[in-house]
């Protein structure tokens, strides 16, 4: 790797991740936190290439040797590998092909009390992440017959016959990380395609399984499904488990 | 060459020290003959005025140019790249890829730190003298280093360049994604119920890194030099020295980095979850299995605390085994391990790496949980 070939590597790392942050496409990969990081480094990765550039040019006026210099390891190519699968594939966000690989991951019992819902203002939304966390571990059902607002990608499963499994994936570091979260919601008059987008207001009313059993899915009656915006045009399609 | 210098002595250090500019020299050589640290060094001295090896097969940057024109012209017209398999490993692929990337930025903006404004005097002075000092004293530094353990392996890599004992510094290499502060806090929440779990992985971690540091201490004849030794001269200033030595660093550690991705994002989708559930029942062999199963799907140390999480029907002690494995020794640090100081390292490395946390792991999850 000569160097001039090592700073057009860090070049394209810098700039297709600095472009990957300006069009929010980042988000499909990582967890928002790493927004700040990943700024940094695509400014360093660009900042080096551009001083690399500049010195190679004039060492080359005064030694025309200077190109077949060795600046960095052969293997050096292959970070431009991510680059070529980002751009030949186009992956998305994680959805259905990768709920479905998996068993859904449902919150561990919390000891901490849960803060009343103000629910004055028509359906409460919450993250699929809270709501599991409260219709499984709230001791005094503090969802029971509370319209709900959920949002997440609908992935569709033999055991739900008249809806789906709304899901969304719980990402701490990155997607390779990601975790389901699911809720089943029944009563569902349309066929909606593996993930879609839809924003649904839900209503739990019974806890058909005992509310302390790891592992238990819970299901909530359909209100209102709306499809909203499809995957790849989301900026955060994960939930963090913070 | 000197292969005999012992590490970990005080006097490896300053032959070490004169050592480097030789073997440097010969760096990019010894990545094309694949590591081997008894290889032939003497065979390119007549060819580089200018003490740089020259590249064998320059790749010109215009070549980069057609690569970028042939993938874009390939997206959408090959139906296999559609599949919803290879679109989900993509994700995957790129996202370990993408996430490694800030961390190992600051690893490499740290190790062109150390290889242009620290010097190895001050190295010398600052690491305790003594093995018994400096390997534990190493192995509480590393908690200093919120990153993951993608950032670690270039800063080691550049700490034994710069004279540090190669013990002291695998120690650090070994610590620094296991007990940082990001790691213990992530580890908390992802276990709000079991704190005892973050004094457990704090105890595992530290002592299965103090324990292989100690190890290599006591090995006589080891010499890391080869591998991670690199160009010290013909730099006009140590702000070129800087930027040449960390972007030799991130493509070096990245290139190996990309393999590691490549392997885990791959493993992942092969390796079956459901057969989990049937092994979770044997306390044994799902000790065994979640061992394996941190090793082979790399997963970075500031998130498997979440996936350990997620793993309900297997028992804390066989979890705090994935928490202690798999900052220390996986697939993606395999690749980088031998990348950065050679194969024949990395082939003693893992094995020993791996018994020893399993056994720390076991030791404290069977005290403390």
């Amino acid at each position: 790797m000569n160097r001039l070939g090592r700073a057009s590597v860090l070049a394209m790392l810098g700039i297709v991740t600095g472009s990957l942050l300006i069009n929010g496409g980042y988000g499909a990969f990582v967890q928002q936190r790493m927004f700040l990081p990943l700024v940094a480094a695509a400014v360093v990765l660009v900042a080096f290439s551009g001083y690399e550039v500049y010195h190679a040019i004039q060492a080359e006026k005064t030694d025309a040797e200077a190109q077949w210099w060795s600046f960095g390891p052969t293997v050096g190519w292959l970070m431009v590998l991510p680059l070529v699968v980002l751009f030949a594939v186009a992956p998305s966000a994680l959805g259905a092909a990768a709920a479905n690989r998996v068993d859904a991951f449902n919150p561990i019992e919390q000891t901490e009390a849960f803060p009343a819902l103000d629910t004055s203002a028509g359906p409460v939304e919450m993250r699929v992440f809270d709501f599991l966390d409260r219709a499984l571990w709230d001791p005094d059902e503090s969802l029971r017959d509370v319209p709900v607002r959920l949002e997440g990608l609908v992935v569709n499963d033999p055991d739900v016959p008249d809806g789906f499994l709304l899901t969304k994936f719980m990402v701490s570091c990155c997607a390779a990380d990601g975790l389901p979260l699911q809720v089943a919601v029944r009563g569902v008059d349309q066929i909606l395609e593996d993930d879609t987008w839809v924003v649904a207001d839900v209503i739990w009313r019974e806890p058909e399984i005992p509310y302390s059993e790891a592992g238990a899915v819970v299901i909530v009656d359909a209100e209102a499904i709306s499809v909203t915006a499809q995957p790849n045009a989301r900026k955060d399609p994960y939930e963090s488990p913070y | 060459m000197s292969n005999d210098v012992s590490p970990g002595t005080e006097s490896a250090a300053t032959t070490a020290q004169a050592d480097t500019t030789e073997a440097c020299e010969l760096h990019d050589h010894h990545e094309h003959e694949g590591h081997d640290h008894h290889h032939d060094h003497g065979h390119d001295h007549s060819d580089h005025g200018h003490g740089r090896a020259r590249v064998r097969r320059p790749i010109d940057p215009i070549f980069l140019a057609i690569l970028v024109v042939m993938v874009l012209l390939a997206r959408g017209r090959i139906p296999f790249l559609a599949n919803d398999t290879v679109r989900l490993w993509a994700t995957l692929f790129v996202s370990i890829s993408f996430q490694a990337l800030p961390f190992l930025v600051l690893g490499v903006v740290i190790s062109g730190l150390i290889a242009a404004y620290v010097s190895p005097d001050l190295v010398r002075r600052l690491v305790p003298k003594r093995t018994i000092f400096a390997v534990p004293s190493a192995g509480l530094a590393g908690l200093a280093l919120p990153g993951c353990e993608c950032g670690s392996v270039p800063i080691a890599g550049r700490l034994v360049a710069t004279g540090t004992p190669p013990a002291a510094a695998l120690t650090f290499l070994l610590a620094a994604p296991a007990i940082n502060p990001v790691v213990m806090i992530s580890t908390a929440v992802a276990f709000p119920n079991d704190r005892m779990m973050v004094v457990a992985r704090f105890a595992a971690s530290l002592t299965a890194a103090i324990a292989v540091g100690t190890w290599w201490a006591r090995r006589q004849g080891e010499n890391l030099l080869d591998s991670v030794s690199d160009l010290h001269e013909h730099h006009d200033s140590k702000l070129e020295r800087f930027i040449d030595v960390a972007s030799r660093d991130l493509v070096h550690a990245g290139g190996y980095l990309v393999v590691g991705a490549l392997a885990a994002a791959t493993l992942q989708l092969v390796v079956p979850r459901s057969i989990l559930d049937t092994v979770a029942s044997n306390e044994v062999l799902s000790v065994i299995v979640l061992a394996l199963l941190a090793v082979l799907l790399s997963i970075c140390s500031e998130a498997d605390a979440f996936v350990a999480a997620g793993l309900p029907q297997f028992s804390l002690t066989s979890r705090l085994v994935f928490l202690v494995v798999g900052p220390v020794i996986d697939i993606k640090l395999v690749a980088m391990h031998a990348g950065v100081f050679g194969r024949a390292f990395a082939a003693r490395f893992a094995p020993v790496t791996l018994i020893v946390a399993i056994t720390a792991a076991v030791i404290a999850g069977q005290v403390l949980l």
